[in-house]
């Protein structure tokens, strides 16, 4: 005799079980992805949903339990499925309670390269203008260290921040003698074109473990088109700097962001072929934003979403082609959404994140001590618009700053489980809010999501992802080595 | 166009949400006449040659918005349950 009882003992009755909430959205082929709480998703038939609602699902079912482990389902003696939901919410929500994480200084507007699509940069000698001041640092430093947040991160931005390396030089600094009783997990970024990189520079980020954020746009003349300066070389400089960089810092300190510009959308292989020779490790297909000089050079006017969702399938699919012959290549913006599909963490990317993660995850410190909710608020500030201004450090405190009307009614107003359409949209785990985009295109920070560039573009991306991956399992397991890197 | 909708199968909620969604390409006026619910339905200028396609696809949305309704009622009790079991530490309740 077995001292284990048979399966068939552990097969539950039909129709017993209850429904837990979830959501659904139609896939191609007669599919359907259905979402609980906190993203974990599962896909099947059209006709298969409804067996589930209608409680017409065998228990012996390949999805029964799949459906029953991932809390779509609960069977009566099911008592912990609540209580792991509930957990797993509170995981999923768990970075809220840090607070703000990434403070932006932009310390310059002032830059080199005059770039088409650049949102706020100078052309301009005038230092005094353009330039950060070491008392409005100051002031800045007392606002990052009130952040409860254990971790924080201080990313220096322009304009080109090294036109003003004193001032980062004097941040970084008093940053670390603040943090010597403050104790906090400290790390700096400085987002440069590497156009100035010099070997006194690199010395200091070395000493100091500052990380450089560069930009690469694609081959050459792609990247000298979209980046113009004096000299036509930033392509050269770029790549002289980069060499530099990671012989004094390492392969890892430096990265590279690419913008997708209307000359771009013809050549994404050629643009993922360029990552590829400097030995970088992914890429993220960004599009452009409706801001600053896109607006005004109409680079924005030049392509809709569904020309960039082209683009990026096109990119996407290269890139999962070049994995499966063993070319280990992350597109960067997949593996945000891949990660909120996969796991419970929050990858903290500002665009997707529910509450609004303006003002909340990152903040702006502009170079004339305006205090904006966004990179992308202070963008719209440069086209006059100053809706997401949220105080200034010269007139406003912390408690001011952070409980600004501004800021609450956009948190409160965008707020994805109250909007209409993503209430009930399945995608909504996985996407964000994103107030300032739907203020810069509707005037409100809602918008109507049925028409939203943004709306579209993540159900664009989304959908790509989820139908490679039901259609070929391989591209199932490169996307999960994407969201669990070692 | 004229679309007559039985209330006693679609409920207000499921038509308005399924108009909601097609905002972008179909103008829809809901009222109401005794048990039914009219939608007069026009194209969005600008996608008058896909009307009757996105007329047909609105019906479909119809019936997934009804299914949504279903799913939302019944598992009301369970999303409040799981939501206080959220919060229920973080000292916010009211």
């Amino acid at each position: 005799m077995s001292k284990f009882s048979t399966l068939d003992k552990y097969v539950s009755k039909q129709g017993q079980y209850e429904l837990l909430p979830f959501r659904f959205e139609s896939l191609d082929c007669d599919d359907v992805v259905l979402t609980n709480f906190v993203g974990e998703f599962v896909i099947f038939k059209r006709d298969k949903l409804d067996e589930v609602v209608q409680k017409r699902l065998l228990p012996t079912d390949e999805t029964y339990s799949i459906l029953r482990s991932r809390h779509f389902i609960k069977e009566a003696s099911d008592t912990a499925s609540i209580q792991l939901l509930g957990l797993k919410i509170r995981t999923k929500y768990s970075n809220i309670r840090n607070f703000t994480n990434l403070h932006l200084f932009v310390v310059s507007l002032r830059c080199d390269h005059s770039c088409q699509y650049c949102q706020v940069s100078r052309q301009s000698e005038n230092k005094a203008a353009f330039d950060m001041t070491e008392e409005t640092a100051d002031r800045a430093l007392k606002i990052v260290f009130r952040s409860p947040n254990p971790a924080i991160k201080i990313e220096f931005q322009g304009g080109e921040p090294l036109l003003n390396f004193d001032l980062i030089r004097y941040v970084v600094h008093k940053a670390k003698k603040i943090n010597e009783v403050e104790k906090r997990d400290l790390q700096f970024v400085i987002t440069t074109t590497l156009s100035l990189i010099t070997d006194e520079i690199l010395d200091f980020c070395k000493d100091h473990k500052i990380f450089l954020s560069s930009s690469l746009d694609g081959p050459e003349d792609l990247h000298n088109r979209n980046r113009p300066r004096p000299g036509k070389d930033s392509y050269t400089r770029f790549v002289e700097g980069l060499q530099k960089a990671r012989d004094k810092l390492g392969y890892d300190s430096v990265s590279a962001l690419m913008t997708t510009s209307p000359a771009s959308l013809t050549k994404v292989r050629d643009i993922i072929d360029e990552y590829l020779k400097h030995d970088l490790d992914g890429i993220f297909l960004r599009h452009l934003s409706p801001y600053g000089f896109a607006i005004k050079t109409k680079s924005y006017d030049a392509y809709n979403v569904d020309r960039w969702l082209e683009f990026y399938r096109e990119g996407l699919d290269y890139i999962v082609e070049l994995n499966k012959q063993g070319v280990r290549f992350t597109e960067h913006f997949a593996s945000l959404l891949l990660t909120k599909m996969f796991t419970s963490n929050d990858p903290g990317f500002v665009d997707l994140m529910n509450p609004s993660g303006a003002g909340v995850s990152a903040v702006v410190f502009n170079y004339d001590g305006d205090v904006y909710a966004s990179d992308e608020s202070r963008m719209l500030r440069e086209m006059g618009d100053t809706t997401f201004k949220i105080g200034n450090l010269h007139a406003n405190t912390y408690e001011e700053i952070f409980t600004s009307e501004v800021l609450l009614n956009a948190l409160e107003d965008s707020f994805t489980m109250s909007a209409p359409m993503c209430t009930d949209c399945a995608f909504e785990p996985w996407c964000g809010a994103e107030p300032v985009f739907h203020h810069s295109i509707f005037g409100d920070v809602l918008g109507r999501k049925p028409e939203s560039e943004f709306c579209k573009r993540i159900m664009g991306v989304v959908r790509h992802l989820l139908n490679k991956m039901q259609t070929d399992p391989e591209v199932k397991e490169i996307f999960m080595r994407w969201v669990n890197k070692c | 166009m004229k679309l007559e909708i039985d209330e006693t199968i679609y409920c207000l909620e499921a038509v308005q949400k399924a108009a909601y969604r097609f905002i972008d390409r179909l103008t829809i006026m809901i009222t109401k006449d005794d048990d039914k619910l009219v939608c007069e339905v026009n194209a969005v200028t600008g996608t008058e040659a896909q009307f009757d396609a996105n007329v047909a696809n609105f019906k479909r949305e119809l019936l997934d918005q009804q299914l949504r309704k279903q799913i939302k009622d019944e598992t009301e009790p369970a999303r409040n349950l799981i939501l206080a079991y959220a919060f229920s530490r973080t000292g916010l309740q009211g």
